[in-house]
């Protein structure tokens, strides 16, 4: 039944390719490992001389003392150098996996955003990402150390007492069988487990978010209520992972233990049998040999659980939109003196087919230097407009230029450079004010952004701060008013300084005095550029220049200058 | 470095009798499995010297319990530690609601969750893998002591020196010298998940900013400075492994010394000291992860233990019947550095009365809202609700009488019917539709096809963002408080949309107290007065 999920069969894949890779990394982990085991049955075979040397006093004890000294400081220093080669190989891969999912996230855009959490993309891009850690630097290499170390161990049990190596195998020969069994169980599970994660995560940040909403309204005390269901919730899907996944542990300790009973009690049949002389040495050296021999396995299994982690973090990366090709640029040529010339060609946008067309066959031209208004009730599409402009979204039908150019043939960058644009909630990063204006053009100089804060206004603010622009602002903004926060996304729009600027209700949020303000300053940096406002702002439709009426996603009116 | 682990520990107290049912099955599976090593030594001794024919017998009995036992004790204890975490999570959260009334603040929302799910995780070891090793080590070492010492009193003290280096004094100097990288560790984890998170709620400037490559760069170098802490702590806790190994090493090796004197009870001994030093193998480790732990159980500590912003009274006076709101000499200042938001605010709102309150963006009209909700205190003058200074009642209760609709009130990522009961859990299906009519956002929810069971999405990206507004406003209506703080209830609406909404404003609030805060008035709402803010004072303009 699991076979035909194509989203499990994909993670499968996902990791057996994966893990061919992780093996070239995990060579030097194996190489240590390997070294660890020869010293340990060099250990075991010294302190089976020294304690059958007692009983007999056949074995000088001295020379057998010393190696296993040695050999204890030798792999002191080989376990050292494994986990430091395990670590490596660990970071590796995150670091590769994590740019990897992130250059995914962006490059797929704003439309991620709808329907899907923030918290639970930072959730791939971090914890998800971290989950995988495990499998590159113990899984892997603990695979492969699982077929060779106690192959290593047995030649040497071999050399001991062939019956004894026969049993080792028998018993080593349930753990895999008995892991198999487990673990089909086991790796559903372990999807329930990160799905259960993720929306607890998520739910915290969304609750956190709004806790201010929370206490005021007096309910608190209900959501962690809630908290905890869903806490009781995340707490029984690991119960029910690891309720199965340890019975792979009880296959090999039950291995163990039927090993050593079976060899303890058939060395003490033999040494009663006929004395000591022949069979004392075999015997301790077996005994001491076996923990050794199930020792391989027993790290595999523990990193078992490290490969069940990873399968639930591949699933949500191979969900991931794939990096696009890279694009043939046609970069089209945007002259300043000619400007950018707009035109949208019975254009249809859906965004969620229940709630009908955001655009239904729009038609419009904005020529080079014009000024065009969109107006239109809440829902009516001017956003939509913006959006296409913006390359968030690709049209469903019809036809949208840039000089000429259709907007889904240029690269994100190319649009990008072309492009100014105000929204109606700015996101504002964690630092400074200047970090926030300076994100439109990091490598603006320090002038250049004092005269974009001047231009947005953002000036008569900050210069009452002690820090003034390099006053630091927390996530969301804090500290600063709806108004102000929209000051700095406008500074970022003089300083990115664009041929095309995207209004989409830049006023929304300011009283009238500052709306004339900003919109004087807007018209400001209009000047020979291509401008489209979207607002149902009745002062900005004095903005001036073409006014465009929209309702459903149609053209009703257009009013102004053509 | 121990104090904030403790406190931790304490959490933990509801569940007292899982955790110590966890440790009694860990200790048992500790005895029967060094009972099966000890035997197995033991049996070849005792053919030698022709000793007890039982033993066979014993060591399956410990071979059979040693499974048995170790899965129960591997279910029991994850069990226990998962069911004590849960408490820890809503414990911290209860601790936030109290503190943060008013937002995040400085806070960073990813910060706090990293601290929240993170740090609260990384405790999980703290039980498994220290604790529970620990209580197996304090067992084992008059046992290894009293069992080896019998025969040789000096062999016994070397040895029990060395399991208590290797239990206790390894993990504890393990623990202090990874202190720092702990701390730095949880750090940079922490800037990681906001550097991600800074990207993705950002993917639209992103894009439009074409900053791909920047905010790729910003995230890896700070997984580069998580990456680095995490390679310190990794040869930190393979080093305190290593010296482990080696303290049991140099204890096999004092038996195998003095195996001459009693061959039989040394091939015992050494399998006993073998298994004894395996089972606290993982301690010098734990110590060095203990580091980590406590770095994170102090910042969860931290967080929760931040001031509380207004204090409620110690001995709260009743709740005044009346609901009039008067502001005397209000001095108020967010932070000491920044100008004073109000310098003598005085401002009356009679009980049922419709007030606007009007001013240009920053003159603090949000400001009062949130004195009115004490979600921040003066610093001097009074305000009183129904005659009573609220600073002499409890902050929920003068918000039950307050129903506020903030500039950044917040929608969840939950169905809207979720997000409109958090205003009065009780309210039926017909106050629900109502509200949602009144905030003229009910025709558009009931073209939906899930109509009320309809996602709003993280912050309501779902919806438009004058959609947002208007269901947040459908929420501030439902609310049952007599007086109804609404923070620009328009913004976002279209002019058509504002008239009509203001129109029926009127009945919708009959018989309560209305404080509309805007930067500008229509012409079409019915007020008792309108005051302008300015200057830090409030100015009677009409009425």
């Amino acid at each position: 039944m699991s076979q035909a999920d194509p989203t499990k069969a994909a993670a499968r894949s996902w990791l057996r390719r994966e893990q061919r890779a992780g093996n070239r990394a995990a060579r030097p982990v194996l190489m240590w490992h390997v070294l660890g085991t020869l010293a340990g049955i060099g250990q075991a075979f010294a302190a089976a001389s020294v304690l059958a040397g007692a009983f007999t006093g056949s074995i000088p004890a001295a020379p057998a003392l010393l190696a296993f000294g040695m050999l204890a400081l030798v792999r002191a220093g080989i376990s050292y150098l494994t986990e430091r080669a395990a670590f490596a190989a660990g970071a590796t891969a995150r670091r590769r996996l994590r740019s990897d999912a992130l250059s995914r996230l962006l490059h797929a855009g704003p439309t991620m955003l709808r329907g899907r959490h923030s918290g639970d993309l930072a959730t791939i891009v971090v914890d998800k990402i971290e989950a995988l850690d495990g499998l590159f630097s113990r899984y892997v290499p603990a695979a492969i150390f699982a077929m060779v170390g106690p192959s290593v161990v047995l030649l040497a049990v071999l050399y001991a007492d062939p019956w004894a190596a026969l049993v080792l195998l028998g018993c080593g020969l349930l753990v895999p069988v008995g892991m198999a069994v487990a673990g089909i169980g086991a790796a559903a599970a372990s999807r329930n487990q990160f799905l259960a994660m993720g929306r607890l995560q998520a739910r915290f940040l969304d609750r956190v978010r709004g806790i201010a909403t929370i206490v005021l309204y007096g309910r608190a005390e209900d959501e962690a209520r809630a908290l905890a269901i869903a806490a009781d919730d995340l707490r029984a899907r690991t119960m029910r992972v690891l309720r199965v996944a340890f019975l792979s542990s009880v296959v090999l300790d039950l291995a163990a233990a039927l090993a050593m009973v079976v060899l303890a009690i058939h060395y003490f049949g033999l040494l009663r049998a006929d004395g000591t002389a022949g069979i004392l040495w075999p015997a301790l050296a077996v005994l001491l040999l076996t923990p050794e021999f199930f020792a391989p396995l027993r790290t595999f299994s523990a990193a078992y659980q490290d490969r069940l982690h990873a399968t639930g973090a591949a699933e949500s990366l191979i969900d991931l939109p794939p990096l696009p090709e890279p694009a043939p640029a046609r970069e089209i040529r945007t002259v300043a003196a000619q400007g950018v010339t707009v035109v949208f060609d019975n254009v249809r946008l859906t965004w969620d087919a229940s709630r009908g067309p955001a655009l239904d066959g729009l038609s419009f031209k904005a020529a080079a230097g014009e000024t065009l208004v969109l107006a239109g009730p809440s829902g009516a599409g001017k956003s939509s407009v913006i959006e296409i402009l913006l390359g968030f979204v690709r049209p469903d039908s019809g036809r949208v230029t840039i000089n000429g150019a259709d907007i889904t043939d240029l690269v994100p960058q190319a649009l990008s450079r072309l492009t100014g644009w105000i929204g109606q909630r700015p996101v504002l990063f964690a630092g400074s004010i200047r970090d926030n204006i300076l994100f439109a053009r990091p490598e603006a100089s320090p002038e250049e952004v004092a005269a974009a804060a001047t231009a947005a206004r953002l000036d008569q603010f900050t210069a009452g701060l002690p820090a003034g622009l390099d006053t630091q602002i927390g996530e969301g903004g804090y500290g600063l008013s709806g108004g102000q926060a929209q000051r700095v996304a406008i500074a970022r729009a003089y300083l990115k300084n664009a041929p095309l600027l995207l209004l989409d209700e830049p006023t929304a949020h300011l009283d009238p005095a500052t709306e004339q303000e900003v919109l004087d300053s807007l018209r400001r940096l209009a000047l020979g550029r291509t401008v489209i406002l979207a607002s149902h702002s009745s002062a900005a439709h004095g903005f001036g220049g073409r006014r465009l009426d929209l309702r459903d996603g149609k053209l009703i009116a257009a009013r102004g200058v053509a | 470095m121990t104090g904030p682990l403790f406190r931790v520990i304490g959490l933990w107290g509801r569940q007292t009798g899982w955790l110590l049912f966890g440790l009694a099955m860990s200790l048992a599976a500790l005895v029967a499995g060094i009972g099966l090593m000890t035997v197995s030594g033991l049996t070849i001794g005792a053919a030698i010297l022709a000793g007890s024919l039982a033993v066979p017998a014993i060591l399956r009995g410990f071979g059979a319990s040693r499974v048995v036992l170790r899965y129960l004790e591997r279910l029991v204890t994850h069990g226990a530690t998962f069911r004590a975490l849960a408490d820890m999570r809503v414990w911290f959260f209860r601790r936030m609601a109290g503190t943060s009334a008013g937002g995040l603040g400085f806070r960073q929302a990813g910060d706090v969750l990293s601290r929240l799910v993170g740090d609260i995780e990384a405790l999980d070891g703290l039980y498994l893998r220290i604790l529970l090793p620990l209580a197996g080590a304090v067992l084992l070492l008059p046992v290894l002591v009293l069992l080896i010492g019998h025969r040789s009193a000096g062999l016994g003290t070397e040895i029990g020196v060395l399991f208590a280096a290797a239990a206790f004094a390894l993990p504890w100097l393990a623990a202090r010298a990874s202190g720092s990288a702990g701390s730095l560790m949880a750090k940079e984890a922490g800037a990681l998940r906001v550097a991600a998170l800074d990207a993705l709620t950002g993917l639209r400037e992103v894009r439009a900013f074409a900053a791909e490559g920047r905010m790729i760069a910003a995230v890896q170098a700070k997984e580069a400075a998580l990456l680095s802490a995490q390679q310190t702590m990794a040869s930190r806790t393979a080093a305190a492994g290593a010296a482990s190994f080696l303290c049991a090493q140099i204890a096999v090796l004092a038996v195998l010394i003095d195996a001459g004197k009693s061959p039989a009870v040394a091939i015992a001994a050494a399998f006993l000291v073998i298994a004894a030093f395996e089972a606290i193998g993982g301690l010098p480790r734990a110590g060095a992860l203990a580091g980590y732990a406590s770095a994170a159980a102090r910042r969860v500590l931290e967080a929760a233990d931040a001031p509380v912003p207004v204090p409620d009274p110690a001995d709260p006076v009743a709740m005044p019947t009346g609901t009039a709101l008067r502001f005397e000499a209000v001095e108020f200042r967010w932070q000491p550095d920044r100008p004073a938001v109000f310098d003598s605010l005085t401002l009356e709102i009679a009980q049922g009365a419709r007030v606007a309150l009007l001013g240009p963006s920053g003159a603090g009209k949000s400001t009062l809202a949130a004195l009115a909700l004490k979600v921040v205190a003066p610093r001097s003058g009074h305000i009183r609700l129904g005659g009573v200074d609220i600073v002499t009642l409890p902050a929920a209760l003068v918000r039950t009488r307050i129903g506020w609709l903030g500039q950044t009130t917040h929608l969840f990522d939950d169905t809207i019917r979720a997000n409109l009961l958090l205003a009065r859990p009780d309210a039926d299906e017909a106050a629900l539709w109502a509200a949602l009519d009144d905030a003229r956002i009910g025709d558009v929810v009931r073209a939906l096809p899930d109509r009320l069971d309809t996602w709003v999405g993280e912050g309501g990206t779902r919806f438009s963002g004058g959609q947002g507004r208007r269901l947040a406003l459908a929420r501030a209506l439902l609310s049952p408080a007599p007086i109804l703080i609404l923070d620009e209830p328009c913004a976002g609406l279209d002019a058509e949309t504002e008239r009509s909404f203001l129109e029926t404003l009127n009945e919708t609030a009959a018989g309560r107290t209305l404080i509309l805060i805007t930067h500008r008035l229509t012409g079409v709402e019915k007020l008792d007065r309108i005051f302008r803010l300015s200057g830090g004072r409030a100015v009677a303009a009409a009425g």
